[in-house]
């Protein structure tokens, strides 16, 4: 009896291995590799930080990690203040960080996250250093090269970061509200309200243009006091620059302060030809009031001084991009634009900043008062640079350049730099003066097409600055402007399928079918220069001294996975810079070289 | 008349005939639901095999309703329900086939006229152990299987086919209070395999030990009444039946799925609608959410367990002492109880995650901290009760100590109540672990979870709606089956309800 069921046993076993196929079968010499990986307690564990929003990015890096013998801990923070806080501890060995360059040239996707003295570094590299800032004073012919030397240098040799993947810009609209037709989509710069109109334009002044951003906690609406996803659209519609990016990332005077540019002979004096039709906004009794103030050459020296020096303000956070800058000048006299050469064509300074002028120049005032285009008395303002850095025109369409009331910020920040005490003084531009409550006390002055009226957790008001471009194309089309603050992708999503939102600028990749198969929506896509990387620790820990551990975790990366996951809707990375100059770096996977590293 | 109105009483009393309404109802709606996925409003195409199965489910309700009018008019005529109609119930065995456990617990029910406990136990023991086959089964539809997946299904089958012959044994040979002395072999086997997480083996073989080898009539009377009344209440024993199966599931999943597909990510098998292969479909990542709720299972059953024995544990004794001992010792500890009773159970599970992480280990320490009072108060209020009896007296009185008192004689006498109130509330431990997964204060979210599992889905619930509606089926069932249980339970050990 027993000797046949044994029998039937055996045969069964038989059987029933002889139809399937096993683990082992399939990939027998794979999964002994593996076992004997997991065999040992030698692994390497890797402590991986990031917010809940890039849990599917963790995942993947997580899943690589693991396949190539790597032990992965997780450090999963809920939103990017607490992340910050992680990062800022060292509590990680990689942390998953992105990056935007908004200003759309290749110098600030570098400068301020890897040279050794960036505002974002902890890298300190002296041959990094060297390549950014001869790359810098280069024309992009000649910077193609250098910054080709220098992605190797900080992933193929160094391994500071490992890159991931450059994301798209897709941004949902409703169309039965908005005219798609006027939302713009730029590759690089922030979204402008001002051209946004309604299908109905007689809703203009009474309904709100609503939008949408992650962040409710804005940094600071003073623009040289931050530069991330909080204020930078914010900052951009609040404050005009001398020049501004068009939606490819080209330099021109559109909907700026000037009316022309020019660059001087040399490439180190930049001409700006002021105009006259803006007023500072401020508001009182929650409306925009037009304060009668004109943005002048005078805010322009004071906001780009302040700019780029360290010490203007407590937390200066954006005074890196600007500090090419030697000297901003107003300039009086019209034969030094006679006598300037244009570099690279033929002409004068003059001539470049009359182009398409109705009335030419024949007067340069020195008050702000005192110019009036209709009668040619003008107002040019001049930057000059340390050295030769056609870039420099980026940073200044940059919302961190924007023109702020000189009579007002110096009226306002009374308190002394060094000794700031951010519970007693009230900074310009501090959050809590615009929360609605107690310490609602706006002294907000807006050059730009809208103000910031009042805020609160879920959403921030703005109003139209009356005294912007008026009666222009440039005067803004919608009244007010609503911005929510929805973190969840997810849920911004809903918000703008179900008309509580009309933009949403975002749209998380592998749900671009929702939003195109939505009969109201529509689906603008553009390239970006959202670069996703994980970033190593430089301070303590095991990877910011070994260079072969980082360079294994490099190296376990495949981007293709990522592409797959986000069903074909990202870009490889090799650095910051890819998107930006097409360098023909590319990083592939080798689990045989992850091994290698490893066991050295 | 009079012949009329008994046979009245003897319908209202049948135990099977209010199990064979339910049954008919079940098979009915779950057919509809069939019906109604069979199909596609979108394209307007049928899916014939979902189709098929609706057929399948609706022949066995017809039949069903058949053997419930034949048990009536047996019913209302004779008063007993006739061999004629108890031999229909080998037919809707076959409903087995189609996984109809409804049909199946019914016709196994009505097969067998003299019904000891142990008979139930049998069936449902060999009810599991088919289940656990047939879910282990649809692995071989995937690209591999584990490599210890063959043997361990010939292990199961071997299990199953001896399953069955102590089901037949426990028919014929079982009495209400007494079985031969050689069932005591039987039983140790059975309980052997009750290792695979088989409950309803362990209750058997227990069950059987008992009435081979004591010959305490009382303690197998009692254990007999305890066990009808559970068994009496169909939703109860199939509330058991569930939560055995996933146990045994979670264990056995161990050696016949693969968890590499439930974690690792495959990139060329993102979203799959539901096939044989991957039967509840893929997620964006391409793991096999099949898996991924099989090994779920094990979480969702360990923390829930877990969770519920350690304030029942903490509790149960700082109750058993608050209760016994005077009014000091007894206002400190409650009091020091009342404080912790105030903070929000749920704040402070999250405020523990949040302090100390979000695995495993943390979610059962938050989760348990916050339960630990009202358990407290339980068993002091049975102690109190409890303490006062004439034994608790003469125990006393023959000089026992304190503590022995406490554990030996009070505490034993007041549990009934704790068990009942845990079985209803790992049902509460169980939704909060997923509850607390879903918002992210859960485990890692790639660790197959419920609550994982739903978040995902919930991301999808417009393009592929699966991808939430299995996750959150499976959460439904295991809650709806510990409070069936623990109902049951209560009303089976409640003294108040004799």
């Amino acid at each position: 009896m027993g000797k046949k069921l044994l029998t039937i046993m055996l045969a069964l076993v038989v059987v029933l291995a002889g139809c399937v196929k096993t683990k082992s079968d399939v990939s027998g010499e794979k999964d002994s590799g593996d076992t004997k990986g997991s065999g040992g307690s030698g692994k390497v564990t890797i402590e991986l930080l990031g917010t809940s929003a890039g849990e599917d990015d963790m995942n993947i890096v997580r899943d690589q990690l693991i396949k190539n013998g790597f032990d992965v801990k997780l450090n999963i923070q809920p939103d990017y203040g607490s992340f910050k806080a992680q990062r800022d501890a060292g509590n990680f060995d990689i942390a998953l960080s992105s990056w935007t360059t908004v200003t759309g040239n290749p110098d600030y996707a570098v400068r301020s996250l890897f040279k050794s003295d960036g505002d974002n570094s902890d890298i300190n590299d002296s041959e990094v250093d060297a390549l950014i800032e001869k790359a810098s004073t280069e024309t992009p012919d000649e910077y193609k090269e250098t910054y080709k030397q220098l992605e190797q240098r900080i992933v193929g040799e160094k391994a500071y970061i490992a890159p991931l993947y450059i994301s798209f810009k897709a941004q949902g609209v409703n169309k039965d509200v908005l005219n798609p037709d006027t939302v713009r989509l730029a590759k690089s710069r922030a979204i402008a309200w001002e051209t946004i109109d309604f299908n109905d334009a007689s809703k203009r002044d009474t309904d709100a243009l609503i939008t949408q951003q992650a962040i409710g906690s804005l940094t600071s609406l003073d623009p040289i006091k931050g530069n991330d996803g909080s204020i930078n659209t914010l900052n951009t519609n609040m404050y005009v620059r001398l020049v501004n990016l068009t939606d490819d990332d080209q330099v021109v005077s559109d909907g700026s302060l000037s009316y022309n540019y020019a660059i001087g002979d040399g490439n180190s004096d930049y001409y700006f030809l002021l105009r006259d039709d803006i007023n500072f906004a401020a508001v009182a009794d929650g409306k925009a009031v037009d304060t009668g103030e004109r943005v002048g050459a005078d805010d322009v020296v004071f906001s780009l001084n302040r700019a780029k020096n360290k010490d203007a303000v407590p937390d200066h956070r954006t005074y890196s991009l600007h500090e090419s800058i030697k000297d901003v000048e107003i300039v009086t006299d019209i034969a030094e634009l006679q006598d300037a050469k244009q570099s690279g064509v033929e002409g004068s300074v003059l001539e470049a900043l009359e182009l398409g002028l109705e009335t030419d120049i024949t007067e340069l005032v020195g008050e702000k008062t005192a110019a009036d285009s209709n009668a040619g008395k003008y107002q040019v303002i001049k930057v000059t640079t340390n050295e030769p850095f056609p870039q420099v025109l980026n940073y200044l369409a940059h919302q961190s350049a924007g023109i702020v009331s000189k009579k007002q910020v110096g009226s306002i920040n009374t308190y002394d730099v060094a000794a700031f005490d951010v519970n007693k003084d009230i900074p310009y531009g501090d959050q809590r003066t615009v929360t609605e409550g107690a310490t609602y006390k706006n002294h907000l002055y807006a050059s730009g097409p809208y103000i910031l009226v009042q805020k609160n957790d879920y959403q921030a008001d703005f109003a139209k600055n009356p005294a912007y471009r008026a009666d222009s194309e440039f005067e803004p089309k919608i009244s007010n402007v609503t911005v929510r603050f929805i973190e969840d992708s997810d849920s911004a999503l809903s918000a703008l399928r179900n008309g509580e939102i009309h933009l949403f600028n975002g749209v998380p990749e592998t749900k671009y079918e929702l939003v195109e198969n939505d009969d109201k929506l529509v689906l603008q896509k553009n390239d970006s220069n959202a670069v996703t990387y994980l970033l190593f620790n430089a301070v303590d820990r095991e990877v910011a001294k070994n260079e072969n551990l980082r360079k294994a975790v490099l190296y376990s990366i495949n981007q293709d996975e990522f592409r797959n996951f986000y069903h074909g809707n990202k870009k490889k990375a090799y650095s910051t810079v890819s998107p930006l100059v097409e360098t023909g770096n590319e990083l592939i996977a080798d689990p045989a070289k992850v091994k290698e590293y490893i066991a050295e | 008349m009079e012949d009329k109105l008994n046979n009245r009483h003897a319908l209202v009393l049948s135990k099977e005939y209010p199990q064979a309404n339910f049954t008919w109802i079940i098979s009915l709606i779950i057919s509809m639901v069939f019906l109604v996925n069979s199909y596609s409003f979108k394209t307007g195409e049928m899916n014939t095999f979902v189709f098929a199965i609706f057929i399948a489910y609706l022949a066995t309700t017809f039949l069903q309703l058949f053997i419930t009018r034949k048990m009536k008019r047996d019913l209302l005529d004779t008063g007993a329900i006739q061999k004629k109609a108890r031999r229909l119930g080998y037919i809707q065995l076959i409903s087995l086939v189609t996984g109809n456990i409804f049909a199946a617990a019914f016709a196994f029910n009505l097969i067998n006229e003299r019904k000891t406990p142990e008979y139930t136990f049998a069936v449902y023991m060999f009810l599991t152990q088919l289940f656990v086959i047939a879910i282990s089964a649809m692995n071989i539809f995937k690209p591999y299987v584990t490599d210890t997946f063959p043997l361990a299904m010939v292990v199961l089958l071997i299990f199953a086919a001896f399953h069955v012959a102590v089901l037949i044994i426990v028919a014929k040979m079982v009495g209400d209070v007494k079985a031969p002395r050689s069932m005591a072999i039987v039983a140790i086997l059975v309980l052997l395999t009750a290792l695979t997480g088989n409950l309803f083996a362990l209750l058997l073989g227990w069950s059987l030990l008992l009435k081979s080898m004591s010959n305490d009539r009382s303690r197998i009377m009692k254990w007999n009444v305890m066990w009808e009344k559970i068994t009496r209440n169909s939703t109860a024993t199939l509330g058991m039946f569930f939560i055995i199966l996933m146990l045994t599931i979670s264990v056995v999943s161990r050696f016949t799925f693969d968890y590499a597909l439930a974690v690792e990510n495959d990139y060329s098998h993102i979203l799959q609608p539901p096939s044989l292969a991957y039967p509840f479909g893929t997620d964006n990542f391409g793991r096999d959410v099949f898996s991924r709720i099989i090994f779920g299972a094990r979480i969702s059953l360990l923390v829930g367990f877990a969770s519920t024995a350690i304030p029942v544990i903490i509790g149960g004794f700082l109750g058993g002492i608050a209760g016994y001992y005077s009014t000091r010792t007894d206002n400190v500890i409650m009091r020091l109880l009342d404080v912790l009773y105030a903070i929000p159970g749920i704040l402070l599970a999250i405020a523990i995650i949040a302090a100390f992480g979000a695995n495993t280990t943390n979610l059962i320490i938050a989760l348990s901290v916050g339960a630990i009072p009202t358990y407290a108060r339980t068993m002091r209020a049975n102690v109190l009760m409890v303490s006062n009896y004439d034994f608790v007296d003469s125990a006393r009185a023959l000089g026992t100590s304190d503590m022995s008192i406490i554990f030996k004689q009070v505490v034993p006498n007041s549990l009934a109540p704790m068990i009942v109130k845990s079985t209803l509330t790992i049902g509460g431990a169980v939704i909060a672990t997923s509850s607390l997964s879903y918002l992210g204060l859960g485990v890692e979210p790639h660790i197959p979870e419920w609550g994982n599992i739903l978040r995902v889905g919930s991301t999808y619930l417009e393009s592929h709606s699966y991808l939430a509606i299995f996750p959150g089926l499976a959460i439904i069932l295991l809650v709806l089956s510990f409070n069936f249980l623990g109902d049951g339970l209560r009303d089976a050990l409640d003294p108040r309800l004799d």
